[in-house]
């Protein structure tokens, strides 16, 4: 787990490179006040009542047929996915 | 005074002064012919179709509701089923939407006619409405400045009366900014007020879905039409319809307030600050309190608001790899053939944002950045509700200066970034904020507490009839 993955690598962008303008904005933050009296206590989750039904909807027709047509290959009929390279 | 479009076109059909086809079929031939780039896609055949509809029910003697037969536009960021949906971006310039957003879907349910799908900075990633593959977006007033953004082509519409109103995404000012620039009402409720379901995510903790009007009265009816508690996304809440009435009594105002630093710095523009001032004296005249606040500095404003934002566009857009969908380019290998989908398909400043969020999420860099920036977030938080309890509305102005023009902010990413000091703040809040088109050249943000929209719109009109 040492090892050290740069940006580009974890965006999946070639050849991508920090920004200088990015890096001031981040430099901001690092010398900000942080107030560690604050002590906010975040109630983001859903409450149990609250859950949607667990049900699989199916799809309607016209949305599986939108869904495949946005597949980037098809060949005969099959869609063609990328080659998978074991590392 | 702009009056209502929706109750005025409303009355037209009805009393058959026009028809819906004719209605429609002008304003998709003014979308068609207009040179200011605010058209990604039109939706003439859907349109057409369902004005068709809407004649034949009046011909029929049946009542129509009132946004029935009302020509809309939508940002290309929305779904709708069978449509281009492209974020204005190469990645997916051919992808269609496969169903359609819940705000949307509730608009298409009321009646309301679609005509297009809106020019806009890629993926919501701008200040401009140039980051897009549909050439900049042209103000409405100069077509020298830009129309803003992100928003900035469902603005444009707007203002440009090609559509009657517009939905935008605001997620740090996409639909205020863009309202300021060309003029016109932009309104970000609460987050959580309208389902984001359908809404393409740039940063998921403060996009919001926000209409764009002429007139007070179409900004309440879009929202209530829109609002509602979605199980689709379970960040919305129930809210209650705002009626006109509630907001045309202005009197429970009593005390406004604005953040002094935001006025008293050197970035605001001069006439900016003093057309402000000006505006908070008239609002003193007719004896409503008015207090100065204090507030964080504007680039920290901005840099925790970036920082954030850039975390979660890095998360939300790594499912845009040419895998499913989008435009994939191969490469020997997945991985390779990722990274060539995305670095071909991604604009410059769409990249610029994922490798920073990409930056502040590794592993080194989270806590002094990404977590001090949730930290900061917080405080900012904390302040705005000290503030709500000495206050009962915040004003502010919506930029620091003028639009600029074409190309000026592609060649100074930092400055543009900067230039959204005003609206961010509002956006980490979570707060309802309406740029209203008067008090400064780029207008005013009139700001409450959380769940307080109908405030908002009430102070709304108390400035129209104040300044």
């Amino acid at each position: 787990m040492s090892k050290i993955m740069t940006v580009d690598i974890l965006s999946s962008i070639k050849g991508a490179k920090p920004s200088e303008s990015v890096n001031k904005l981040f430099d901001v933050i690092k010398n900000a006040n942080k107030n560690t009296a604050l002590n906010t206590v975040h109630t983001n989750a859903v409450t149990l009542d609250d859950l949607r039904e667990d049900v699989v909807i199916d799809s309607p027709q016209m949305e599986k047929q939108i869904i495949i047509a946005n597949f980037p290959k098809e060949k005969n009929g099959y869609l063609v996915v990328s080659k998978v390279i074991e590392e | 005074m702009m009056e209502s479009q929706i109750h005025t076109i409303h009355q037209q059909l009805v009393n058959k002064e026009i028809s819906c086809t004719k209605l429609v079929q002008e304003r998709l031939d003014l979308l068609k012919l207009n040179t200011h780039n605010t058209v990604n896609s039109l939706l003439d055949t859907l349109a057409l179709a369902s004005a068709a509809k809407v004649d034949a029910k009046i011909e029929s003697g049946q009542e129509i509701g009132l946004l029935e037969g009302i020509p809309f536009g939508i940002k290309d960021v929305y779904m709708v089923q069978g449509t281009y949906t492209t974020a204005s971006s190469d990645l997916l310039k051919k992808y269609k939407s496969p169903y359609t957003a819940t705000a949307i879907q509730k608009l298409f349910a009321a009646g309301a006619i679609p005509l297009v799908k809106e020019n806009c900075d890629s993926f919501g990633h701008g200040s401009s409405s140039e980051n897009t593959i549909f050439g900049a977006v042209k103000n409405a007033n100069n077509p020298n400045l830009v129309g803003g953004g992100s928003s900035g082509g469902s603005a444009v519409n707007v203002a440009k009366d090609y559509t009657v109103f517009s939905i935008g995404g605001d997620t740090g000012g996409s639909v205020r900014q863009p309202a300021g620039y060309n003029n016109v009402y932009g309104f970000k409720p609460t987050y959580g007020r309208i389902s984001r379901f359908g809404l393409m995510a740039y940063a998921s903790s403060t996009d919001c879905v926000g209409p764009i009007a002429k007139s007070i009265e179409d900004i309440r009816i879009v929202l209530n039409a829109m609002s509602g508690k979605d199980i689709k996304d379970q960040t919305t809440y129930p809210s209650e319809t705002i009626s006109a009435v509630t907001i045309s009594n202005t009197d429970a105002i009593k005390t406004v307030g604005y953040f002094k630093n935001f006025i008293d710095n050197d970035a605001i523009d001069t006439k900016v600050k003093s057309d402000f001032l000006a505006t908070i004296e008239k609002i003193k005249a007719k004896g409503i309190q008015v207090k100065e606040l204090d507030f964080f500095a504007s680039d920290t404003l901005v840099a925790t608001y970036y920082t954030l934002a850039m975390a979660e566009t890095a998360s939300n857009l790594s499912r845009l790899d040419g895998t499913n969908y989008g435009n994939r380019i191969e490469g020997a290998s997945l991985k390779d053939t990722y990274s060539i989908t995305r670095s071909e398909n991604f604009s410059e400043e769409t990249k610029r944002r994922v490798v920073g969020g990409n930056q502040v999420l590794s592993q080194g860099f989270s806590d002094e950045i990404y977590l001090k920036g949730l930290s900061v977030r917080d405080q900012i938080a904390a302040n705005f509700e000290k503030d709500f309890h000495q206050v009962d509305i915040i004003l502010s102005p919506v930029t620091p200066s003028s639009p600029p023009k074409i190309g000026d902010s592609l060649k100074d990413p930092l400055a543009m970034y900067l230039s959204d000091a005003y609206t961010v703040g509002f956006s980490l809040g979570q707060l309802p904020t309406l740029t209203v088109p008067q008090g400064t050249e780029t207008g005013l943000q009139i700001t409450a507490a959380k769940n307080n929209d109908a405030l908002v719109l009430k102070f709304a009109n108390f400035l129209k009839d104040t300044i």
